[in-house]
């Protein structure tokens, strides 16, 4: 909605004298309007009139009436809580582990990365040649159990024969955390790089030893890299479903692998709907709550 | 594709398989499509039989075939696929052949709203499985067939000829079939896996996986339950035999519920014991010398196929029917055997196959004899209300 | 953070020979150099002379590759930026855009653990005379009064020594005259010493007691604004501050306190004080504005010719072409003595022995003359 703002505010600008200068902003506006509406209000709407729906007695598959149930939010909740709190859980953790792998990683190719920082932003961007999907699948030939990683761990005398790291929790959030490194760290890289590195200068000049510098100048100064790496990985990572399916187990899936089988398997379109709008709604909420929090517009 | 894959690591067979393969978790792509098509879907289901559609075969010598993957016999060094060029020179049709096919359920979500209003799916044949053929037919989303244009009709294998979504095989013919049963990995495991008590031995705590096809699994847990999946089982029994799924699950034996991709977890060690389909295995076996192995149950397995039928929406019937007629000419049926591996609906094929390969021909993975056939059931058809509530059930089981 | 060391000591500030190399660039070569307690000193020079790098290693940000540095007693050569009690007004000030500028004051105060801050940041404010604007973010400011912020940020800390990185660079020129009186009066204000790194020799000799002209890392000549002007001894020197004429000449003798020397078939005196060579062949040089349009001096060239002439208010610039093809500039006082030539008309030249200096002779007669003045 950002840019709806930016576009409007244009045309109050000065007067450019020519009368046909109203229609450009709307012009402009156009494309995206029409992509909006399309591929956004009217799914939303169907969503939203078929999550009330209900399957009459012995209708056929796939078959459902309209008749305003609203419980069928209750149910599609009380049914699926456990996965649902479990996908705010995961992509918490993901998000947390991403930010704590990305901003090392973005303040190297930031401040000291040299000649090499266009290579390095390149291998950032590079996982996304191959498919989201065929990486995942990648993922469990090397945590698999004859895989390096744990044929490797079996070497210390600690582990245990029975050890594994697919279809467990740490897999899926590991998974989560790989695939959303990459919008971690670009919004972080970018809003490091920003930073006038004369600003750190004077953080040391003013007394602050390179730990308080950070804390005291480098963090709040990126902290709008930080909000948007978190949204960019959280949001993404509370609806997915490919990394529980690829590789969790039937005791780690989330809220996006019950939606999935409702819709395609049980082919019980209203829950399926309901429980896509409580995610996004929880979304909404969630983030509005943290933009609130973090105070970002108060930032340069 | 099986010589050209050959020539690649086990695991990178196995990974591009998963990728490939029928019943992938391709699942994944299909639910992004389906939640743009939730909007077309809403209350679907009317019929549509005979709502203005007129067969133009005779004008427009066109047929448009959606296949699963590795699905059909392929000439890698021409690139094209034989017995479809063979068909299209004796008939003058051209066929659009596509492996649209990735899974039952998100291929329906696809297709369902287009059918339901009547309009052109873009396919004259597709191939769904039993169950969901047998949902096609009864939404009336499948056309009735023209026996006179099918001679060979007649050359289906006995067991196919009556299936219960469709007796006398009017909607639909069986184009491959397969069966669910045990596999395992034939080191970690010398004795095999016969039973459920092999399956669920100790030693394969937290390495078995099982399918997520309801029909395989449960077919297979109802049976060892001693309950008939093709006779008139009951809610009771059927929960009975979630509740089952649901307490291998969670005592960790069962450790992953997975589509096509079980084999990659045979391959790189996460599974030693599966309930997992012939094919796949026997694919697994030859190219892993013999590492793999399959088993059917001795409580018994599961027999499902996939049927070509014509869509509702087709104005093609025709050339479909005829394209059908075609590959069920025994030579025919033969060539495609030695490509894809799976059991063979004709079964007039087994001497044309001996021709080709004859170690292929004596495999009871394709052409299986009374007494294999006699350990296998194709799981009954459910109702509307009973594929509601089971499907509902065993996501849950599993977690979804 | 609380209590952090930071060195207290008082007293001038000692660079030992210090020299900082990158690879094979010799950015600061074995400078040494005594800023006296509480002077306003300026390093002058053109871009890439190592003024900011020697001004880096007094902050801290570099480490001298050789060489001392102390302030009184304490050697702070390798002490870390945080534990100098010295500070910086940076270049486009580095002001930190997300404090206010009272936390951007305070920071410093803060840093060392300071509980009662407000009293010492309202008046560091006060100094600055911004007071006012102390809820504000340094975005919202201009260009001068975020300046004047970086003053009062570096200044509230009481450091020993002050350094100020091209602090007006960014501002125009009329911003820029008040900036030097500003700063001049707070830097007499508060007593302490201030380092000031500047390529503007108009900015430096407004505002420093003692100034060192730096070129290729080394001290070309360090004094007061006069001395530099009056008596330069290096042509860089004489170049850079101001304009001057510089005429290539040998010694013929020196004696009774003068050194009389020939160029051109023309005899010159120079007193032997303003003589800073030993060599015979030497740079003759007298300023532009000691230059008279008359014949009657010791000094004198007959039969010039002006080849160009400029009206710059508050006075005249003749370029004069002497007998052998050299111009040489003149300014001319715009009052009651203004001869008001023309191009093309006949003059003589002369000036006073006093105000004539004798340069190495070695030396390139146009170093420092055409360094771009506004980088």
């Amino acid at each position: 909605m950002a840019f709806l703002h930016t576009a409007t505010g244009t045309s109050s600008g000065p007067k450019s004298g020519i009368k046909s200068k109203s229609w450009t902003p709307y012009l402009l506006l156009a494309p995206g309007l029409i992509w909006l509406i399309t591929f956004f209000i009217f799914p939303i709407i169907s969503l939203a009139s078929t999550s009330t729906m209900v399957r009459p007695e012995g209708a056929q598959i796939g078959t459902y009436v309209q008749e305003l149930r609203f419980a069928n939010y209750i149910d599609a909740f009380q049914a699926n809580q456990e996965q649902y709190i479990r996908s705010f859980i995961y992509a918490a953790l993901a998000t947390i582990l991403a930010l704590a792998i990305a901003y090392p990683l973005a303040y190297m190719i930031a401040f000291k990365s040299g000649k090499y920082r266009n290579i390095l932003l390149v291998l950032v961007v590079a996982p996304f040649f191959t498919s989201f999907l065929l990486r995942t699948v990648a993922w469990t030939q090397i945590l698999g159990d004859e895989g390096p990683i744990v044929s490797t761990l079996k070497l210390l005398p600690f582990v245990d024969e029975s050890m594994r790291l697919t279809s467990t929790p740490f897999a899926v959030v590991s998974g989560l955390t790989y695939n959303f490194l990459p919008f971690m760290t670009l919004p972080l890289y970018a809003s490091l790089e920003r930073i006038d590195p004369r600003t750190l200068e004077a953080s040391g000049d003013l007394y602050a030893n390179a730990f308080t510098t950070f804390r005291k100048v480098t963090v709040p100064l990126s902290l709008p890299g930080v909000v948007a790496g978190t949204l960019l990985t959280f949001i993404p990572a509370a609806g997915d479903y490919i990394n529980a399916a690829i590789l969790g187990n039937p005791n780690t899936r989330m809220i996006g692998n019950v939606i999935e089988s409702r819709f395609f398997a049980v082919v019980d379109y209203p829950t399926a709907a309901a429980l896509s709008f409580t995610l996004m709604a929880t979304i909404l909420i969630l983030v509005t709550l943290y933009i609130r929090r973090t105070n970002t517009d108060e930032l340069v | 594709m099986k010589r050209d894959i050959e020539s690649l690591a086990p695991e990178t067979r196995a990974l591009i398989r998963a990728q490939l393969t029928r019943r992938s978790l391709l699942v994944g792509a299909g639910a992004v499509v389906g939640a743009g098509t939730l909007a077309a879907c809403g209350t679907g289901g009317s019929e549509t039989e005979g709502a203005g559609i007129v067969d133009v075969s005779d004008t427009e010598k066109i047929v448009r075939w959606a296949n699963w993957p590795l699905y059909l016999d392929f000439d890698e060094d021409a690139k094209v696929y034989p017995t479809l060029q063979q068909f299209e020179s004796a008939t003058g049709i051209t066929v659009t052949y596509t492996e649209d096919i990735d899974d039952n359920n998100s291929f329906y979500g696809k297709v369902q709203g287009q059918l339901a209003i009547g309009s052109d799916i873009g396919y004259d044949i597709v191939t769904p499985t039993d169950w969901m053929a047998a949902r096609f037919i009864e939404q009336g989303y499948a056309q009735e067939l023209d026996a006179a244009n099918i001679p060979n009709k007649g050359n289906i294998r006995e067991v196919l000829a009556n299936v219960g979504f469709d007796p006398g095989r009017n909607y639909s013919l069986t184009w491959q079939s397969g069966f669910a049963g045990f596999g395992w990995n034939v080191q970690k495991i010398p004795k095999g896996v016969r039973t459920m008590e092999d399956l669920f031995a100790p030693a394969n705590k937290g390495r078995v996986v099982v399918l997520s096809e309801l029909r395989d699994t449960i077919g297979v847990i109802l049976q060892y339950q001693g309950v008939d999946p093709s006779g008139p089982f009951t809610e009771d029994q059927y929960m009975n035999a979630i509740d089952f799924l649901k307490g291998k699950i969670a005592d960790g034996f069962i450790r992953k519920v997975r589509g096509n991709s079980y084999s990659e977890d045979l391959v790189n060690g996460d599974a030693v014991a599966v309930i997992g389909w012939s094919g796949d295995l026997f694919i697994l076996k030859s190219e892993n010398d013999g590492k793999f192995d399959f088993a059917i149950p001795e409580s018994g397995g599961t027999l499902w196929s996939d049927n070509m039928l014509v869509p509702s929406t087709s104005t093609h019937k025709k050339n479909a029917e005829l394209l059908m007629n075609h590959y069920y000419d025994p030579a025919v049926a033969a060539e495609v055997a030695a490509y894809v591996n799976y059991i063979c609906p004709v079964e007039a094929a087994q001497p044309e196959l001996e021709k080709i390969d004859p170690e292929l021909a004596a495999s009871p993975f394709i052409f299986p004899d009374a007494e294999t056939l006699s350990k296998v059931k194709v799981f009954r058809a459910l109702t509307a209300d009973e594929q509601t509530n089971f499907q509902a059930a065993f996501d849950e089981a599993i977690g979804n | 953070m609380a209590n952090q060391k930071v060195s207290q000591d008082t007293g001038d500030l000692v660079l030992n020979r210090i020299s900082k190399f990158y690879g094979d660039f010799k950015a600061v070569d074995d400078l040494s150099l005594t800023v006296p307690d509480g002077s306003f000193f300026a390093l002058l020079g053109p871009s890439g002379c190592g003024k900011t790098t020697t001004l880096r290693m007094i902050a801290g940000l570099e480490e001298p590759s050789q060489g001392t540095i102390h302030i009184g007693e304490t050697d702070i050569t390798t002490q870390k930026p945080y534990r100098r009690n010295v500070n910086t007004v940076f270049q486009n000030y580095a002001l930190f855009p997300h404090l206010t500028i009272f936390e951007n004051v305070a920071f410093g105060l803060r840093r060392r653990g300071i509980k009662d801050v407000k009293a010492e940041v309202d008046k560091a404010l006060a100094l600055v005379e911004l007071g006012h604007l102390a809820e504000r973010k340094p975005g919202q400011l201009s260009g001068g009064q975020q300046q004047r912020i970086a003053v009062a940020r570096a200044i509230v800390n009481r450091p020993e020594v002050l350094l100020l990185d091209e602090p007006l660079g960014a501002l125009d020129l009329k911003l820029r005259r008040q900036m030097q009186i500003e700063l001049k009066r707070i830097q007499m204000e508060v007593g302490i010493t201030f380092i000031h790194v500047t390529h503007d020799q108009e900015e430096a000799m407004t505002m420093a007691d003692t100034i060192a002209v730096m070129n290729q890392g080394k001290i070309e000549q360090m004094g007061s604004a006069t001395d530099l002007y009056e008596a330069p001894r290096t042509a860089f020197v004489a170049n850079f501050l101001g304009q001057c004429n510089l005429i290539k000449a040998k010694v013929q003798s020196r004696a009774g306190g003068k050194a009389v020397v020939t160029a051109k078939g023309h005899t010159f005196e120079i007193p032997l004080s303003r003589v800073s060579t030993e060599n015979d062949s030497i740079l003759l040089g007298v300023r532009p504005e000691k230059l008279r349009l008359d014949d009657k001096g010791i000094n004198s060239i007959k039969d010039c010719v002006v080849t160009d002439r400029s009206f710059v208010g508050t006075s005249t610039q003749y370029l004069v072409r002497t007998p052998w093809d050299l111009e040489l500039v003149v300014f001319e006082q715009n009052d009651e003595g203004l001869h008001d030539l023309r191009v093309g008309d006949k003059v003589s030249l002369e000036w006073d022995p006093e105000h004539t200096f004798g340069l190495d002779g070695a030396q390139d007669v146009n170093a420092g003359a055409d360094l771009d003045d506004d980088e």
